[in-house]
């Protein structure tokens, strides 16, 4: 065995359901991450997104009762 | 004078925390300046217990975290949601009930610290019926931020709202666990956790004190308030939206950086350094996103100076968020942990990040709350470099001793034995110590060159009625 073999070394038949719960909960955190990554660099949402910028210098639109777009 | 936002808007209430929040910021760095100067020279404890370095530093850390630092979140959460949502607070009863109940909690603070009240719990040192006192006016502060969002006239919640409420939801389930206790007596508790979980909890607390309440929430007020003094849109939103969403899964991973070489499991520490590296992208992301806004209209720093403390405070926010993550990492913390770095590292994201970005944004609603210019602006660019140099002294004294008693601790000779005793690594960092408190007494400077141009400015509002005017002045519908 290598030594990077040995370092990732896993014995899943000691994994307890504390352990089960914290590597699912890991696993599922970095897949939600890549799907939030993924999803706000489409282009498309990307457009839609660059369009909510402008909130802070809309004040006064804002003010008065305005919508911004959404 | 804008005459529509002071009618249209509860601005009463974030006056008042932000007037309290640089009050709470002198006292904060003032207690700091002088334990800093117990540490160089301790015959400044006087033999008095309730002024020695472990009763004071307590209440340094509560004063300036959340004294300065929760009034000023405070402050300016209710003036950006309102701004950005287009209605005035969904309940200013309450706000107020926030500003008095997180004021108590302040005085109940200042009264049992220094008489060594506390539940040892390292930035939740307070007892359990305070403890209950922060949660109940948290959620005040928190159901009103909310509803506020709830009853907006713009169609979409702007992103520093966004950094606002997860901020309000994480610091109370941090809060509610780590302080679970078992009362005793009335100012004396036992936490429900033992050994290596209390250690785990803590830090999970601990870190994400730092992840969603000095991170987090500063970077609502980052989004918010630096596009509006640059007065140019964020450089990009979605760029913004990434930086919310990978801050808010990462960061509650981190703790257990805290804990290497403990008794804790190896994997976590190995994973919280992981994830610590992988935060460096959205958090150099983030900054860059914040200083990028001035792309084509750098020249403003040259003479916007509230500009400037939230450009630096950035520049900072990138140098704490690589510099921490290189810290987590095991071969690294082996030198640093336990050593002065940590101080520096903790104080170039307190005093270059957090206190920055803040005094920047308290600076810019002065103007817009008050409805007149400052005092001096003399004034703020002389704060600008007492506070950037303070700042700079600090860290660097403590990076060179904390390094130094790293190496110094763990210095062996042919024989295997130690090569220095404890006190002589302590005798050796002495003049960083000293370093250490003229740095900080330069960063007080400014603080107490900000609290007299924030007093001037109200006077000179009440002289000249502006506040007044703005309140009765006729506006169209």
């Amino acid at each position: 065995m290598t030594s990077l073999q040995e370092y990732f070394h896993t014995d899943w038949a000691a994994m307890t359901a504390n352990d089960w719960v914290g590597t699912i909960l890991t696993v599922v955190t970095f897949i939600l991450m890549i799907v939030v990554y993924a999803y706000v660099l489409r282009p498309k949402t990307w457009r839609r997104l660059e369009k909510f910028k402008h909130i802070p210098m809309d004040d006064e639109r804002i003010d008065s009762g305005e919508k911004n777009d959404g | 004078m804008d005459a529509v936002a002071e009618q249209k808007y509860d601005f009463d209430v974030v006056r008042w925390f932000s007037v309290m929040a640089v009050v709470y910021l002198v006292v904060g760095a003032s207690v700091g300046v002088y334990i800093a100067s117990e540490l160089a020279w301790p015959v400044l404890n006087f033999d008095i217990p309730y002024i020695t370095f472990g009763r004071l530093r307590p209440l340094h850390t509560n004063a300036v975290i959340f004294a300065f630092g929760g009034c000023t979140l405070m402050a300016t959460a209710f003036y950006s949601v309102q701004r950005t949502c287009g209605v005035r607070l969904w309940s200013n009863k309450l706000a107020w009930f926030t500003f008095w109940g997180w004021n108590l909690v302040i005085v109940s603070a200042v009264i049992t610290l220094p008489l060594g009240l506390t539940q040892g719990k390292e930035y939740a040192e307070l007892e359990w019926p305070i403890d209950i006192a922060i949660a109940v006016v948290w959620l005040s502060y928190f159901l009103n931020f909310v509803m506020t969002v709830a009853t907006r006239k713009s169609s979409h919640i702007y992103v520093s709202n966004w950094f606002f409420i997860a901020m309000m939801i994480m610091i109370t389930y941090l809060h509610v666990v780590n302080s679970l206790a078992i009362p005793v007596g009335l100012m004396d508790s036992y936490s429900i956790f033992s050994g290596v979980q209390d250690a785990m909890i803590q830090w999970w607390w601990g870190h994400n004190a730092v992840g969603f309440y000095l991170t987090g929430g500063f970077l609502g007020i980052m989004y918010y308030f630096v596009p509006k003094q640059a007065g140019r849109p964020v450089y990009s939103y979605s760029l913004s939206v990434i930086h919310f969403w990978a801050l808010t899964f990462g960061y509650v991973w981190l703790g257990a950086h805290h804990l290497q070489y403990t008794a804790l499991p190896d994997w976590t520490g190995s994973l919280a350094a992981a994830v610590s590296l992988a935060m460096i992208i959205p958090s150099w992301g983030g900054a860059l996103n914040g200083m990028m806004t001035l792309s084509g209209a750098w020249d403003k720093l040259r003479t916007d100076y509230v500009l400037r403390f939230l450009i630096m405070s950035l520049a900072f926010y990138a140098m704490s968020t690589f510099e921490g993550p290189v810290m987590a990492i095991k071969t690294v913390n082996a030198l640093s942990h336990y050593t002065d770095w940590t101080i520096g590292h903790v104080h170039s994201g307190a005093l270059g990040w957090v206190a920055m970005v803040a005094i920047g944004a308290i600076y810019h609603m002065m103007i817009r709350l008050f409805h007149t210019e400052m005092w001096s602006v003399k004034l703020i660019n002389a704060h600008f470099w007492l506070a950037t140099i303070g700042a700079v002294v600090y860290i660097i004294a403590m990076w060179v001793s904390g390094i130094m008693q790293g190496l110094m601790w763990r210095a062996y000779d042919d024989y295997g034995t130690l090569a220095y005793t404890f006190a002589e690594s302590v005798e050796a960092m002495h003049p960083y110590y000293a370093m250490r408190a003229v740095g900080g007494a330069i960063f007080l400077s400014g603080a107490v060159l900000m609290l007299i141009n924030v007093i001037m400015t109200v006077l000179k509002s009440s002289s000249e009625g502006s506040l007044q005017q703005a309140r009765t002045a006729p506006v169209s519908a």
